[in-house]
């Protein structure tokens, strides 16, 4: 009886909510990521500009920090009160997707505001020939080196191979004191990318041709085995399981690390926080066969299949997809540029770090498409940390995670 | 005799019950409903599964090793805060100059969130600018800084230490109460008769003081069982979930994973298993005293 009562009770608050927000017509609420302390501000300030500009309009912003923003955007959608555009990762949109949680955006697309895009940034949000998402924020991975310390050990180049940088790292270490050779990341969120850097220049695929982990391969082992001399030999940081990527950061911006392998916005952080620090930034070491790869991220802005008001929330993407407004937001958060025009910007195009980053996106990577790939990360970086702390066999360790990981590929199917 | 219906309890009680079944039993019959449907991470349930999700949960290995280092975790905690908190709250019990102050300064841990306090442990416990390598190394214990949370055979120690020191104020607190309650004839009778030190304390302040221990015991089990910032914020559960206890594999369930209807089978055995020990150990503990 009370069980029946609640739920007219609830069916009826809900209804009132939803009277109240058809009086405001063309409300737009959107869901956005906080990448920095710019970004509330940065999206206020577009949408007032916005509201200004098409009266009758209201575009509420929800700034949300990262960590939780997966969290939150599942409790919204599960109660239905999520906004009508949102900003994912793009690496979790196939479940958006497969859901029919996010709405198509072909029948708003021209061809006009397709061409401001940079190809290799919009296709991660394309599946099955559908666009579901446009790159509002891209990065992809370089390594940078500290001059000073390399100046120090008598290294002239910053090293091409993975075998110069262990023959590099070895002399940095020589210099002794509390510095570090290489920094290494052990801990926390892409634990498991630090590792794709050497795996890809071994010739290892994340997943192979076949559909499987590509981590019971000799690329995986040879890559491991290389982390783990870097461990052993005292090469890396202590402690390497301890440091998530903030902390090999801080190390660096501190001078005491050699070379880590990181995004832009370490660049503008240094700006910032160690203004005096000689560094540099170059490609990610190759293999042996001259193989090598990044690690490329999009964050991509989408629209929900349930919004009610789906053109006024397409302009105000067209809005914010704007040349001006791209270019203070990449350059603000310290992002790639996915907008052609903002790369090809004096701003963007005379940045010595940007260019070195955007000379690797020939060889950039993306995480592949595929649902539960945050699962399969985790595994991936569990196995890893075991070996580093060397508490598993590389080979046994990783085959066991290969076996696991093609289990959750199975069950997902 | 006819009583007014206004009168009857189990309208009395009405409103009350109404106000908790909206806040604890509806919730808990929704995540039953989860629990038994497929699911998917939008939390949209996508049909009848009969047990599979509660099967899933238990056939998964960080499940039996994450329900092992919970029973390590609650129990060294619970015990670690009484044992401490009984001998602080007899100091503090005691009439000396600058009580009041000592007072203070044992609760204020309380008066910080817990997100905070175990944010700066993880600060403090840095290998390679902690506070505490500094400090250890300035005493001269070690040479070497301590990797604390780079390892589970430091890190979970370390974690169960500061879960004893964010409770010793709340038990501390239950304890002082206790012992304002203990009649100070009975400790002059107990010196006239030449009872040692020892004897006053395992004779007199310890049985009357065994409720409050009771209490102390259920509340800081159902506490620290479900605690989640301390391991969230210094090693998330990890290296390789070897720090994970059930409600940060269930978080990691729910949440990373989006597997909602696993996590609902999860934190409804949670629930059960918490439910049962409480009940068994009130009725095992509070026998006697009726």
């Amino acid at each position: 009886m009370s069980l029946h009562w609640l739920k007219v009770a609830a069916v009826g608050s809900v209804a009132a909510i939803a009277l109240a927000s058809a009086a405001y017509a063309q409300t737009v609420r959107v869901t956005v990521a906080e990448y920095s302390s710019k970004t509330g501000p940065y999206f206020e300030k577009a949408a007032t500009a916005f509201e200004a500009a098409n009266p009758g309009t209201d575009i509420q912003i929800e700034v949300v920090p990262w960590d939780v923003l997966q969290q939150k955007l599942t409790t919204d959608i599960s109660g239905g009160a999520n906004a009508d555009l949102a900003i994912i990762g793009t690496r979790w949109l196939i479940d958006y997707v497969s859901q029919g949680v996010a709405a198509p955006l072909d029948g708003y697309i021209t061809d006009e505001f397709k061409g401001r895009f940079i190809d290799t940034f919009l296709s991660p949000s394309v599946m099955d020939g559908k666009t579901y998402g446009l790159p509002i924020a891209a990065s992809a991975r370089a390594m940078y080196y500290n001059k000073s310390l390399f100046e120090q050990a008598g290294v002239a180049e910053p090293p091409a191979t993975w075998e110069d940088l262990k023959g590099a790292a070895a002399k940095i270490k020589a210099i002794g004191g509390d510095v570090y050779a290489y920094g290494m990341q052990g801990k926390e969120i892409e634990t498991d990318v630090y590792f794709y850097y050497a795996f890809w220049s071994y010739g290892g695929n994340l997943i192979d041709a076949d559909g499987t982990s590509g981590l019971d391969t000799d690329a995986a082992y040879q890559a491991a085995e290389l982390y783990k001399s870097l461990i052993d030999e005292g090469l890396t940081e202590p402690g390497v399981t301890s440091l998530n990527r903030e902390d090999v950061q801080n190390l660096f911006k501190q001078g005491r690390v050699g070379m880590m392998i990181t995004a832009p916005f370490l660049s503008s952080q240094i700006k910032d926080e160690a203004p005096d620090l000689q560094y540099g930034v170059t490609a990610i070491p190759a293999g042996p066969d001259g193989a090598r790869g990044t690690y490329g991220v999009t964050d991509s802005i989408i629209m929900f299949e349930n919004s009610q008001n789906k053109d006024t929330a397409w302009k105000f993407l067209d809005y914010i997809f704007t040349t001006p407004l791209r270019a203070e937001f990449t350059g603000g958060e310290g992002f790639l540029p996915v907008n052609k025009e903002v790369a090809a910007s004096p701003a963007f195009a005379d940045n010595a770090d940007l260019k070195a980053f955007a000379a690797l996106l020939p060889d950039a990577r993306f995480a592949p498409v595929i649902p539960g790939w945050e699962e399969i990360a985790a595994v991936t970086s569990n196995a890893l940390q075991k070996i580093y702390l060397g508490e598993g066999e590389i080979k046994a360790t990783l085959d066991a995670a290969a076996a696991e990981i093609d289990g959750i590929i199975a069950a997902n199917k | 005799m006819n009583r007014s219906i206004l009168t009857n309890p189990h309208v009395l009680i009405a409103p009350a019950f109404l106000l908790a079944a909206f806040i604890i039993l509806w919730p808990l019959f929704q995540i039953g409903e989860i629990s038994l449907n497929s699911v998917n991470r939008f939390g949209q349930l996508k049909g009848f599964s009969g047990l599979e999700n509660f099967a899933a949960v238990l056939s998964d290995p960080q499940f039996l090793n994450a329900s092992w280092r919970t029973v390590v975790w609650t129990v060294g905690i619970v015990l670690g805060t009484i044992l401490v908190s009984i001998p602080v709250a007899m100091i503090l019990n005691e009439d000396f100059h600058g009580r009041g102050l000592a007072r203070i300064v044992i609760m204020l841990p309380w008066a910080v969130s817990l997100t905070m306090t175990a944010i700066v442990w993880r600060w403090a416990l840095s290998g390679e600018s902690g506070m505490l390598n500094s400090a250890l190394r300035g005493l001269g214990l070690i040479d070497e800084n301590i990797q604390w949370l780079a390892q589970a055979g430091t890190a979970f120690p370390v974690q169960i230490a500061i879960g004893i020191l964010v409770s010793i104020p709340f038990t501390t607190t239950i304890f002082l109460g206790g012992l304002s309650s203990i009649p100070d004839d009975l400790y002059e009778a107990a010196r006239l008769e030449g009872a040692s030190d020892w004897q006053i304390f395992v004779s007199i302040t310890l049985p009357l003081l065994r409720p409050f221990i009771n209490i102390a015991v259920v509340m800081n089990t159902i506490n620290v069982f479900n605690s989640f910032p301390i391991i969230w914020a210094t090693t998330q559960g990890g290296p390789a979930n070897s720090t994970d206890i059930l409600v940060t594999y269930l978080y990691k369930l729910g949440f990373s994973f989006g597997k909602l209807g696993e996590a609902s089978a999860l934190s409804l055995m949670m629930f059960a298993l918490l439910l049962v020990f409480t009940i068994l150990y009130v009725r095992l503990a509070m026998r006697g005293e009726r």
